[in-house]
């Protein structure tokens, strides 16, 4: 072994202890590593495509990536826990609204969006709705999974029914499928599929919950009463009482197991059908989003990546963006893993190929469709999150079909959505 | 000047730390602190920070991730002008109310059967606890599959056997049943509980009270209601105390079973406090809801406890 010169011993111990007193390791001993916290994708292919891009991202670039997975439900209490503690991922994956929600601890990443739109065009509107926030851009648009109307194509061919192109058709050729032993399953309880429907529905007929303000309440209309006696109607000729007590994965399941012929959501219940080879999934198939009086209105769920601003590794994590959605090769390959459930959520992209990989696709391009996140047309500030984690719409449908006057469940929405927008 | 001899002390052995330590700890001033401070300093790191940061929380406007300021009662104020939260203040005492009255009736008779010579007496003992050792969550989603609308085996038995008319009922879907369904879930959850720790208090019972009062000629109702039962009151306030406590902060049983549905009419402290807390962000009420009852178990906790005190000594 070499021996030790005082000047060199002197040179090591003061270097030592500069790194010591400023907390921060020598360029040489930094490791350029980030990490990456996701939901458990409904298209688990997703997930493991998504592994794979972490891997050549490594390779290209020297950036070593761990990407994470959490359950859906857990997101909110891990990405609060997160926030609380300033420590966890670097990147994090947000469904709808959360940028608005946790907007002061998001990294500005206007600059990335706008590399992105210049390269894939412009942001679709639901992803603008989500991720923009008061002028800034708080998360990178990823992609977005909207609602679909999907049914039972051997029955409606068996009854000689026609595809329903409105919200009226769908009472219609819901009286006739339950009848014939395969009712229509739309959820009316506190669950976020529920509001899935009632929103699009509200919209379709011309009502809404708050105005673009953010702070008017506009359930109380006349759109909105037809809207729910649209609602009565269905549930008491076309649905069963079960839908009351329905999850998220209720009208997927019925669907699935051959109860259901119509039912409203994304394409994961075909998409799940597929892949277990059910007996079902031949004859599930879409078609376009439906219209009412209001216009043609459908729920969106975009989703987005955003950088916490503790990160240590802002720039490393911009660089993952930029690779998973910049580079066009790469971002269809991770679109077409995703079998039509991740879908480009960047204009250019709609007439994307995943959409002709299966002619049961072809129900989901959304010609004149305008897509929205809960709440709208209000922007969705805290307060409005509010109101939809209160699942005040679904309750006030649930009072309604189960006996309480149409009247009196808006009143007691309107004083409920009051409360909270003045509190 | 007289030069004498100058005694110089040996210096005393120096005692080894063994020693040192063994006398120290002979010593009962030091000892006994030496055995608590453990337990205080965990009792302050995971109960007293998380408890004053509850409170201070709850005392403030404060939301995820951004400056919090202190606005004294308001959120506790707040929160009775809003119907899901006024729902949920009842649905925790008839829910708790329900479910303690149960487990205690049933737990009660389940320890007397346990406590007879039975065949198998300590695999059926080691069986009884199976629900209260099986995880709530996980042993709650088969509970789900049991009330599903659509794959319901309740269901599905009271049809094959005539007891119900189709389709059955909507278990999680109607208000009453939807209750019902969590109350039953607790109880079946929280019975070993009450069962082990009365039967824990029924084999204590000296025999010679039996043979006594069997002498005296009471049967076996008396035996229970003027032995058994003035016995056993200390172990079942405490029971009582415990399981009131835990019954009203239950969380999983209804989270996973109905989500506080329908139209939150099963919403508990816990579940309210995690929709408003965590999902939306408002750290502030979400820690109301969550201390709104605790004045009053603090106040039942004392009562109890007091009662215990004079049965005992």
């Amino acid at each position: 072994m070499e021996p030790l010169s005082r000047r060199r011993f002197l040179a090591t111990s003061a270097g030592l202890a500069g790194v010591l007193a400023a907390g921060v390791p020598p360029a040489r001993g930094q490791q350029r590593e980030i990490s990456y916290l996701c939901w458990n994708n409904f298209a688990p292919a997703s997930d493991k495509k998504l592994a794979e891009i972490g891997q050549r991202f490594t390779k290209d670039t020297g950036i070593k990536i761990r990407i994470d997975h959490i359950a859906h439900s857990q997101q909110a209490a891990k990405y609060a826990s997160e926030v609380q503690s300033q420590a966890g991922h670097d990147l994090v994956e947000m469904r709808m609204h959360f940028p608005w929600l946790y907007e002061p601890q998001l990294v500005d990443v206007s600059d990335l969006v706008a590399e992105l739109e210049k390269k894939h065009g412009k942001v679709l509107s639901s992803g603008y709705e989500a991720a923009h926030v008061k002028g800034v851009w708080r998360a990178v648009p990823q992609y977005h999974a909207y609602f679909v109307p999907t049914y039972r194509e051997d029955l409606f061919k068996k009854a000689g029914l026609k595809i329903p192109d409105t919200w009226e058709d769908v009472y219609t050729v819901g009286r006739e499928l339950k009848k014939m032993g395969h009712p229509v399953g739309i959820p009316i309880s506190q669950n976020y599929d529920s509001i899935s429907t009632a929103g699009p529905v509200l919209w379709c007929f011309g009502a809404r919950e708050v105005e673009k303000d953010g702070t008017t309440v506009a359930i109380n209309s006349p759109q909105t009463a037809e809207a729910v006696e649209w609602y009565k109607r269905v549930y008491r000729d076309c649905m069963e009482p079960e839908v009351l007590s329905w999850t998220d994965a209720s009208n997927n399941q019925t669907m699935q197991a051959g109860k259901s012929g119509w039912i409203h959501n994304p394409v994961s219940t075909y998409v799940v059908a597929k892949k277990k080879k059910l007996v079902t999934a031949d004859a599930i198939n879409h078609h376009r989003s439906l219209a009412g009086p209001g216009g043609r209105h459908e729920t969106d769920v975009p989703r987005s990546i955003g950088i916490w601003k503790f990160s240590k590794h802002v720039e490393p994590a911009k660089e993952w963006i930029r690779y998973l959605l910049g580079k066009r090769e790469v971002y269809d390959e991770y679109v077409m893993s995703g079998d039509a459930f991740n879908l480009p959520v960047y204009t250019n992209l709609q007439d994307h190929a995943i959409l002709k990989s299966d002619p049961k696709y072809a129900g989901l391009k959304g010609e004149g469709v305008q897509y929205h996140i809960y709440g709208w047309p209000a922007p969705p500030s805290d307060r409005i999150q509010l109101i939809t984690n209160s699942f005040i719409l679904p309750n006030m449908i649930a009072k309604a079909v189960t006996g309480t006057p149409t009247r009196e469940a808006i009143v007691w929405a309107e004083n409920e959505m009051r409360k909270i927008l003045k509190g | 000047m007289a030069i004498g001899h100058v005694g110089v002390a040996a210096p005393r052995p120096r005692a080894s730390l063994h020693v040192r330590v063994r006398e120290l700890l002979d010593r009962e001033r030091f000892l006994g602190p030496a055995f608590v401070t453990p337990a205080l300093f965990l009792l302050l790191l995971l109960v007293a920070y998380p408890f004053v940061m509850a409170v201070y929380f709850a005392l403030s406007d404060s939301f995820i991730g951004r400056p919090s300021h202190f606005i004294g009662l308001k959120n506790f104020l707040a929160l009775w002008q809003s119907d899901a939260f006024r729902q949920t203040f009842q649905n925790a005492f008839v829910f708790t109310g329900i479910s303690v009255a149960l487990k205690l009736v049933l737990g009660v008779s389940l320890a007397l059967l346990l406590s007879r010579q039975l065949w198998w007496k300590r695999a059926i003992r080691g069986a009884v606890l199976l629900p209260w050792v099986i995880p709530t969550a996980l042993s709650t989603l088969g509970w789900v599959w049991m009330f599903d609308s659509l794959y319901s085996v309740v269901n599905w038995t009271g049809l094959a056997l005539g007891a119900l008319d189709p389709p059955g009922p909507n278990w999680l879907g109607q208000r009453y049943h939807a209750m019902a369904a969590v109350i039953t879930v607790n109880v079946w959850r929280g019975l070993p509980f009450f069962a082990i720790t009365i039967l824990a208090g029924l084999v204590s019972i000296p025999r010679e009270l039996y043979e006594a009062a069997e002498s005296d000629g009471a049967g076996p109702a008396s035996r229970f209601w003027y032995v058994t039962l003035p016995l056993l009151k200390p172990v079942l306030a405490i029971v009582i105390l415990f399981s009131t406590i835990f019954t009203f902060s239950d969380f999983n049983i209804v989270f996973v079973l109905t989500h506080g549905g329908p139209i939150n009419s099963t919403h508990l402290f816990a579940t309210l406090a995690r929709q408003i807390g965590l999902e939306t962000g408002r750290i502030g009420e979400g820690a109301a809801i969550s201390l709104y009852l605790f004045p009053v178990l603090v106040f039942v906790v004392w009562a109890q406890l007091r009662y215990v005190r004079r049965q005992v000594y």
